[in-house]
């Protein structure tokens, strides 16, 4: 839909590097991108702004060493053999000791929302949409493994409806104790994940508005396949989906929060519908693996929403261009565009809510 | 083995390979004949039988087996059977039937379970311990009940019941049901959804029925089809020597005499009216409806019927089991007989034209009329069955000719044993009028994209019991 890619600018984390001494709560960090969402809201809308040519993003890389998982992770959260249970049997991922690359997403999004709530972070983060996510899965995770996150901001750009940020975020597993003392090669932390969440500040102008040129070209008509599955999602789909992932969002979890946003009802967690189109890739995406989506329509809750999944090599041209649109996070994944599982998931009128592509990395 | 698997071209070994006594002793798979089945009517969910549980139907459909072939106080190889919609309380719902009926008490038994293939895997495991002599009889069968099925909480309500029955204090408990939300009271009732996709399996057949391009007539003619033939073979008295009254039922009360192509064409789709651009054609009327009810088959070497004095109708001659990859959509969810009657085939030196009788399980109309025209597609069967060419068409007059599960019903499990005595009763008639063998091709798809396709043969009496 928005081609986030497009224009994606150079791709580097910050030099300057903060650490944090634990991957922090989002409760905490929600009450304090409130207050100031309202501040930066303000600014973006007073009569007669003229466009900013400031919107600098935060010069910081957030890094948080040592974050445990398995036994060593707090019983019941994050990170924890029970947790992840809990988040596979929500969106259908087999059981495994492995941690999926949407469960490495819901580990790392509290340091990319630290991020966004920073003072001189220049977006307000409520009301921010998620237009894209894109994330490379790069070795596997185990329950276990000592993991250290890195997170930044990243390629604030123009979009047709206002201004668009790509949230970085980076899991790497740490060499363990007996790796270090057998004093093999090993380097101290070995990338397995990296994930690009792209969102849009609606109504935030920035120089330079986004022309078609900059991938901004109309949506793509859908004509819907036939499904290959379909998922009844009840209006607890949102509540659910935040007491796993820790994002509670109002607009996911009332009605009354949605509204207040200008949504009839509550809508999904993107990632939730996201999470699950991968869930049903299932051991055909293989150990390491691209996952890409663009979300579309939102899901109102409650909702019946149609699915195909199907090899790209099945899938018509068009809408195979429509999935590539968004970048691996990684590059030197899978360039032949009839790899991999290519999903899309639409409602009962035939719009689209959201389509990407699971490709295995060569 | 391939020498006597089609007699029809070499006829005079048959009785050679009937011979040995004991297969144990010799290492050579001997034959497994079907003696006679035993069913009760079928019933509309909800209606004569709506308060009768599965193990109340499998016995009387088993008592009803004993008393026909005059089993009482026998000790059986083994009874094999199951039900697809099946209580945990039933764990052995099987072997409970068989002490509730006058077989021997020394009877074994066991439950299998493979969706809509129940009864005909069950013939097929019961055969095969046949042929190689490790049991002289066995009954396989299987019941289902809608009316009466297991209805479960809700996974917040389990959670908190598991929790609180581990719980050792009284604290503890009352924590674990203080998480029950009031959502969490409503009860689950069993669907016909495919766990892994989210869509009924009226739906998967839908997107299969549009895929294949199956015109709303085709259906509804298969449907009157199965209809009139039912009707036909229950007034011809059929089903006298196959049927056990039960619970005031005589009749399988789904049959409709008075349907026509009008009425049925009257009906209102009812799936496939969410796919884009697709005309809906699958109606009540071309699908079959949930139903109760019961089937057993008696099978049995040729020895221990001799013994008995009892008939042998058809053996057992080779199954096939396939799955498909419906979840991703390369093949739809009821497809899998299309691969497992060509691997069947080949591996007997059969032709699809080779056969007598074609018993293909109506679990929809459209199920039946997607796998013969796959058979008929080049392409189809060039890519997906890796043959040289189409598999090749049928002679209509031959399938379902006494009706199928569009008339009968369809209670999952018993629909196996419907079929296998219906054929094996239809062949041995076929070979007392021409003194020829006959042959019959069953094949039933089942839930989780799997197929079974079963040959069953009758031999001239001369043959069989030499």
């Amino acid at each position: 839909m928005t081609g986030p890619d497009a224009a994606r600018p150079a791709d580097r984390a910050p030099a300057r590097v903060e650490t944090l001494p634990a991957v922090p709560g989002l409760g905490g960090l929600y009450v304090r991108g409130v207050a100031a969402s309202g501040r930066l809201a303000a600014a973006h809308r007073l009569p007669g702004a003229t466009p900013r040519r400031d919107l600098a993003l935060p010069d910081v890389t957030y890094r948080v060493a040592g974050v445990p998982t398995g036994d060593d992770a707090a019983p019941g959260h994050v990170g924890s053999a029970e947790h992840l249970a809990r988040y596979a049997r929500l969106v259908g991922e087999a059981p495994s000791d492995v941690l999926p690359a949407g469960y490495l997403h819901v580990l790392g999004f509290p340091l990319a929302t630290a991020v966004m709530v920073r003072p001189d972070f220049p977006l307000p983060l409520l009301g921010m949409v998620h237009l894209a996510n894109s994330a490379s899965a790069l070795r596997p995770v185990r329950l276990g493994d000592a993991l250290e996150v890195r997170a930044w901001a990243q390629g604030v750009r123009p979009h047709r409806r206002g201004a668009q940020v790509d949230l970085v975020t980076e899991v790497s597993v740490e060499r363990t104790d007996a790796e270090r003392a057998a004093g093999s090669g090993l380097a101290a932390t070995t990338l397995a994940y990296r994930g690009v969440s792209t969102y849009l500040a609606k109504g935030v102008t920035l120089p330079g508005d986004a022309t078609p040129d900059d991938g901004e070209t109309a949506p793509a008509p859908f004509s819907p396949p036939l499904p290959t599955a379909r998922w009844s999602l009840g209006a607890g789909t949102g509540r659910a989906y935040a007491a796993v992932s820790g994002d509670r969002n109002p607009i996911h979890t009332s009605a009354l929060g949605a509204k207040a946003f200008g949504f009839p009802r509550a809508i999904a967690h993107g990632m939730y519908t996201a999470a699950r189109a991968l869930a049903e890739t299932g051991p055909r995406r293989g150990d390491t693996y691209d996952w890409t989506v663009t979300f579309a329509k939102p899901v109102l809750l409650p909702s019946t929403v149609d699915v195909a999944l199907r090899p790209a090599a099945e899938v018509p041209a068009a809408a195979r261009d429509a999935v590539a649109q968004v970048a691996t996070a990684v590059p030197d994944g899978a360039g032949d565009p009839g790899a991999g599982l290519v999903y899309q998931a639409w409602d009962g009128k035939g719009r689209l809510h959201l389509t990407g592509r699971v490709t295995p990395r060569p | 083995m391939a020498n006597r698997t089609s007699p029809r071209r070499n006829p005079e070994q048959a009785p050679e390979t009937e011979a040995p006594a004991s297969s144990a002793a010799t290492g050579a798979p001997r034959d497994a004949w079907v003696v006679g089945g035993n069913r009760i009517p079928f019933a509309r969910a909800g209606k004569k039988y709506s308060s009768a549980s599965n193990q109340e139907m499998f016995t009387a459909a088993l008592e009803g087996l004993v008393a026909r072939f005059g089993l009482q106080g026998e000790r059986l190889g083994e009874v094999v059977g199951g039900a697809v919609l099946k209580h945990s309380r039933d764990f052995n719902l099987v072997r409970e039937s068989v002490l509730g009926s006058s077989l021997s008490p020394q009877t074994p038994a066991y439950d299998l379970q493979q969706a809509c293939a129940t009864g005909l895997e069950a013939t097929i495991a019961v055969a095969n311990k046949i042929r190689l002599g490790q049991v002289e009889s066995g009954v396989a069968g299987g019941s289902d009940t809608v009316s009466d099925a297991p209805i479960a909480v809700s996974e917040g309500l389990r959670r908190a019941l598991l929790e609180a029955s581990h719980a050792k204090t009284l604290g503890q408990r009352v924590k674990a049901f203080a998480k029950v939300r009031p959502a969490d009271l409503a009860p689950l009732t069993p669907a016909t959804d495919e766990p892994r996709t989210g869509l009924s399996m009226g739906e998967h057949q839908a997107i299969t029925t549009a895929r294949w391009d199956i015109s709303r007539e085709a259906q509804d003619e298969i449907a009157l089809a199965s209809h009139e033939h039912l009707a036909a073979a229950w007034d011809a008295g059929f089903f006298d020597d196959l049927v056990t009254p039960f619970r005031g039922l005589v009749r399988d009360d789904n049959l409709r005499t008075d349907s026509s192509m009008e009425k049925l064409a009257a009906l209102k789709p009812v799936y496939g009216k969410r796919l884009d651009g697709v005309t809906p054609t699958m109606t009540a009327g071309n699908s079959t409806p949930l139903t109760d009810g019961a089937s057993t088959v008696l099978l049995a070497s040729a020895d221990w019927a001799r013994e008995r004095d009892l008939p042998l109708l058809a053996r057992v001659v080779d199954a096939e089991t396939a799955a498909v990859d419906f979840v991703h959509g390369h093949e739809g969810l009821l497809m899998a007989p299309a691969h497992a009657v060509p691997r069947l085939l080949a591996r007997n030196g059969l032709a699809l034209g080779d056969f007598d009788f074609y018993e293909i399980h109506e679990a929809f109309a459209s199920t039946v009329l997607t796998t013969l025209k796959a058979w008929e597609d080049d392409e189809y069967c060039r890519t997906e069955l890796g043959l040289d060419g189409p598999l090749g068409s049928i002679d209509r007059t031959r399938l379902n000719v006494n009706g199928s599960s569009l008339a009968a019903g369809h209670p999952f499990a018993a629909t196996g044993g419907r079929i296998v005595a219906t054929a094996a009763k239809l062949l041995a008639q076929r070979t007392a009028e021409t003194g020829a063998p006959a042959r019959a091709l069953i094949s039933v798809c089942a839930a989780g994209g799997l197929g079974v396709a079963t040959i069953l043969e009758s031999v001239p009496a001369t043959d069989a019991t030499a």
